[in-house]
């Protein structure tokens, strides 16, 4: 690397403290609610609506012991774990085949693939949810998690897929022509070659997939009647009646929830750093 | 999904009137005897269940217990559903005849409607339903559509004036106020010696029957197929509820998270008084103020220039029409409908019997809170048991919104609503 | 099989090689690979929206509810008696006041939103981009709000708006002033529903033009620092261009989703106060399923929804190619 590259890095001290200051002012932005969350969390049951300001308030981890003890919480964990870690991989896959296949491939109608995944985004399902259902019991894939994956797929992958064409798009065309000339099929290129410089858009990719299985409650309370299917969304709504609302289970269990989610993040980050720096050295 | 019918979805009301005949009704619809031996019932019944599941669902699962020991080769699958979802899932999955529970907890309101569409088993005659005389007429007329019946009633309530004794006391108040008129002058008092609010409102369609049936009016006019919403009676109700806003008797009341807010209020001692039915009474007294139960006081609601009333809710177990387990439904919906079971039920977490034969029961007398609301019932209206009940609410609660903000008067806002309702109901006049 | 014409075709990696003619040409020319990657995909799309799709403009085209489109179930038998209306259901809803005003304010709040979003988000995501301190620590809090589930979200959210208890309200008194009811007032409901779906949709928008900035080549920034250009001059000369692919794509789905963003109205204000809040998408749930649900009604709205949606996207892309974008 050259001296230049190492002074685009430098900043005057200003602009350095103008940055933080922005990020920092967005961070509280982004954190307070789930701080409030958090906060809310540790109160007693009936801590969370007062008529005074309390930050905290008898803090204690009641909620949690409740809701890993008193509630299926578990049960819901591990459904969830399962439907949505099964979203992001067939959803990885199938974004990343379809994605490479438009982008690669001058097929008759490669166009209109990508369009026509568009257009499955404009219907509005919430409305059409009766059909959808009636599709799901036809199948025989009401209460199945296999049932709710597919669903999801409707959902995920064709925003995944439009960006792994985007970033397929960025790969050098010559990579995979190395790979055929080393004799490799397409199928060969595309998994052995292309799949592995490709990092950061799969992680982008798999963490929306996983997200988007992981806090979706609509498919989820519809398809998942059975209380031992039932995922994390669906159990949740359990804790907020209509007259009453356990805001100590509610607002524990959702601070559980968000932990997976960030782990799976920092798993992502990490792959998405190693995505950066393997695209460095190529360079 | 939530909340597609509003708050009254949680709510019931009985009559007691009848009650004189009640306990003679005996035997009337012997169950056709297909059957030798109820016990040897044997299949799978799933039942989704609409109560609280940490503080009201644990009296269901030990009364599921019970059944379970009674008829050894039955199975319930107990599961419990948000009541402001269930009535959406339910049509969801009974439509398509998949994935639709054997018995469903229904509202009153929604009885009717899915009765309608086919959805809901006649129960006439069958072992579902025991002593028909014997249930209190305002909860079984919820139960009958088309003159068949299509559910038995399992606990009833209504709306109550609910309020602060200390509060009301330091205001120079012993005695809750029975009129409208009386009930401003409390708030006001309340407001000016002691600080607090006087009346917390709920902005719900639910919450305003009680001030139109005070003053005469109601929504429809069901033996006519008549639109009475927008009538002078109704009018005058929405001018009192205006007035108590305007006079400060009342503060104006959040649009969103009202129930909470109005809920929290009086918990804090915050506010003196509140319109709410039994299903609050837990709550409430989780709150700093009534950690002295006795602090807390049930009255019925004001009356208006023509009576006191409040609306009729509660809710009754239902069987899917679809179910391959008719047999074990009737005997489940049977046994979870006895007096002993609304007894129990009363007893242990306040839920209103809808038996007769329940009240005299010695564990239901002994519930203070129970026993409170009994004469409370006699005040309570059945609302329209139609299958675009359910419908009503939202117009009204737009409505209500509008004049809370200022956005409408109470004229204007009536004829909106109005407007709206013919819409729904497009052969009615 | 055919093999493939080679065309120049508007998709972008057509200039990069595929008129090359040669073994490689042969192969990559065999659709069968290709059309063997897309097809799980559009199964399932087909299946899983096709057929609802499909069910759904037949229904609109009729006067079905659920009282009448017949069904038995158990010893209940309901005849079948919806009829074909042709285009009532749509001359109804398109001369009904109210979706003009849905349309409106559901324009203003999709147009806001993906404003937002992508203002906000490129900010940060250019920010995040630097060299800088804590870098990693930054980017894991701003994206904490995607790890909180929508529904929970909007309960917190609620909560802080809450007109008497909530915390918004509760430092406006500690700073002495009044409080406000968020969303008791149409206009404050509004923007409250603005920044709640702001708030859930940035770390979307950020991470995906974040994942577009870390896919432009180092060495055009290094080769445009050393002509001289300002910092401006290569944000405008090298960034945008290059997040041209993911913007032009996350902008328009964005679009999408916004315009039937469901939950967020639906459990922030329901709608409230009045239907002042209520989206095309929402009010047409409501209008549908409330009771005894009107699945022509409902169809037809969807229909509507769809058609809107697609000329957009037409008229989207048209722009976009008449730019020069490979779309």
């Amino acid at each position: 690397m050259s001296t230049r590259t190492r002074r685009r890095g430098e900043r005057g001290p200003l602009a350095s403290i103008g940055l933080h200051a922005g990020l920092l002012l967005a961070v509280a932005v982004s954190l307070f609610p789930v701080v409030w969350l958090v906060l809310t969390s540790l109160k007693p049951r009936d801590g969370w609506l007062s008529t005074e300001l309390q930050f905290f308030n008898d803090s204690s981890l009641d909620n949690y012991a409740r809701v890993l003890t008193e509630t299926a919480f578990p049960q819901w964990l591990l459904n969830s774990v399962l439907t949505a870690g099964l979203t992001m991989v067939l959803g990885v896959f199938l974004a990343a085949t379809t994605g490479y296949a438009v982008s690669r491939f001058r097929f008759p109608g490669h166009r209109s693939v990508m369009w026509l995944l568009l257009i499955t985004q404009m219907f509005p399902v919430a409305i059409l949810i009766v059909p959808l259902y009636n599709l799901m019991a036809g199948l025989g894939l009401l209460n199945q998690i296999p049932g709710l994956v597919i669903a999801y797929m409707t959902i995920a992958v064709p925003f995944c897929a439009w960006m792994m064409k985007s970033y397929f798009d960025t790969v050098p065309i010559e990579i995979d022509q190395a790979g055929m000339v080393d004799g490799l099929t397409p199928f060969g290129t595309f998994w052995r070659v292309v799949l592995p410089l490709s990092r950061p858009g799969i992680a982008v990719t798999a963490f929306y997939c996983f997200m988007t299985a992981w806090g979706e409650v609509g498919y989820a309370t519809v398809f998942m009647s059975q209380e031992d299917k039932r995922t994390l969304g669906v159990g949740l709504q359990q804790f907020i009646g209509q007259h009453w609302s356990d805001w100590g289970l509610m607002t524990a269990s959702a601070v559980l929830i968000a932990i997976p989610a960030g782990v799976v993040f920092l798993l992502v980050q990490r792959h998405l750093i190693t995505g950066l720096t393997a695209g460095a050295t190529k360079a | 999904m939530r909340r597609l019918l509003p708050s009254a979805a949680a709510v019931a009301a009985l009559v007691l009137t009848v009650s004189a005949c009640g306990g003679g009704g005996g035997e009337t619809a012997a169950p056709p005897a297909q059957v030798s031996d109820p016990s040897k019932v044997s299949g799978e019944v799933t039942w989704w269940d609409t109560t609280r599941p940490d503080s009201e669902g644990p009296t269901f699962q030990a009364l599921i217990k019970e059944f379970q020991a009674k008829y050894p080769q039955v199975k319930v699958n107990y599961v419990n559903v948000p009541s402001d979802q269930a009535q959406n899932q339910f049509q969801t999955a009974a439509q398509a005849g998949a994935g639709a529970p054997d018995v469903i907890r229904s509202e009153v309101a929604w009885t009717s409607q899915f009765a309608s569409l086919g959805y809901l088993q006649p129960l006439d005659g069958t072992r579902a339903v025991d002593r028909p005389d014997d249930f209190l007429p305002g909860p079984l007329s919820s139960t009958e559509y088309n003159g068949k019946t299509y559910a038995v009633p399992q606990v009833t309530d209504t709306l109550a004036l609910i309020y602060n004794k200390r509060l009301l006391k330091e205001a120079g108040h012993e005695e809750p106020p029975k009129t409208i008129a009386e009930l401003k002058r409390t708030a006001l008092d309340v407001k000016a010696k002691t600080g607090a609010a006087g009346l917390a409102l709920n902005v719900d369609s639910y919450f305003l029957l009680p001030f139109m049936y005070g003053e005469g009016g109601d929504l429809l006019d069901v033996a006519n197929k008549k639109i009475v919403v927008n009538s002078p009676a109704n009018v005058k109700a929405m001018e009192t509820v205006a007035d108590l806003i305007s006079s400060g008797a009342a503060p104006k009341p959040a649009t969103t998270e009202s129930y909470a807010n109005a809920m929290t209020a009086l918990k804090e001692g915050k506010a003196a008084m509140i319109y709410n039915g039994p299903w609050a009474l837990s709550e409430i007294y989780q709150g700093k103020e009534f950690q002295d139960k006795k602090n807390l006081g049930i009255a019925p609601v004001p009356a208006g220039s023509v009576k006191a009333a409040a609306p009729t809710g509660g809710w009754n177990l239902a069987i899917y029409a679809g179910s391959k387990n008719i047999p074990a439904a009737y005997e489940f919906v049977r046994f979870m409908t006895t007096a002993e079971a609304q007894a129990k039920i009363a007893k242990e977490i306040s839920l209103l019997p809808t038996r007769t034969s329940a009240y005299s029961d010695p564990d239901v007398q002994g519930n203070p809170d129970v026993a409170v609301f009994k004469p409370i019932m006699d005040t309570a209206v059945p609302r329209p048991w139609i299958p675009e009940g359910g419908q009503l609410f939202q117009p009204l609660l737009e409505g209500y919104q509008s004049l809370v903000g200022g956005k409408s008067g109470p004229a204007d806002m009536l004829k909106t609503v109005d407007e709206q309702y013919r819409g729904i109901m497009k052969d009615w006049s | 099989m055919t093999v493939s014409t080679g065309k120049v075709t508007a998709a972008g990696e057509s200039a990069r090689g595929r008129e090359r003619p040669g073994p490689l040409r042969r192969s990559f020319g065999t659709h069968w690979y290709a059309w063997a990657m897309v097809t799980p995909v559009l199964v399932v799309m087909l299946v899983l929206i096709g057929w609802p799709l499909a069910r759904g403009v037949h229904l609109s085209l009729t006067d079905a509810t659920e009282a009448n489109i017949g069904r038995t179930i158990g010893v209940n038998v309901i005849p079948a008696s919806y009829e074909f209306v042709g285009l009532e259901n749509y001359a109804r809803i398109l001369t009904s006041g109210v979706f003009w005003d849905k349309l409106v304010w559901t324009v203003v709040w999709t147009a806001a939103c993906v404003a937002l979003h992508y203002g906000i988000g490129l900010g940060l995501a250019v920010m995040l981009n630097r060299r800088l301190r804590f870098r990693s620590v930054y980017r894991v809090l701003l994206i904490l709000p995607w790890a909180v589930p929508a529904f929970v979200a909007a309960f917190i959210w609620r909560y802080l708006y809450n007109s008497d208890y909530g915390v918004i309200n509760g430092f406006l008194k500690m700073a002495g002033l009044g409080g406000v009811g968020w969303l008791d007032d149409p206009t404050t409901a509004k923007i409250a529903v603005i920044v709640v779906n702001v708030w859930i949709g940035v770390p979307f928008m950020m991470v995906a033009l974040l994942g577009g900035l870390q896919s432009i080549p180092a060495e055009l920034y290094e080769a445009a620092e050393v002509d001289g250009a300002s910092a401006w001059q290569r944000f405008t000369a090298i960034t945008l261009p290059g997040l041209r692919q993911v913007s032009s794509t996350v902008v328009l789905l964005g679009t999408i989703w916004t315009f039937n963003m469901f939950p967020i109205i639906f459990l922030v204000t329901r709608g409230g106060p009045g239907s002042e809040t209520e989206i095309l998408v929402t009010y047409a749930f409501r209008e549908a399923f409330t009771g005894i649900r009107n699945y022509s009604g409902s169809a037809a709205w969807g229909v509507i929804i769809l058609a809107m949606l697609v000329v957009l996207a037409v008229g989207y892309r048209r722009t976009l190619r008449s730019q020069g974008d490979p779309w």
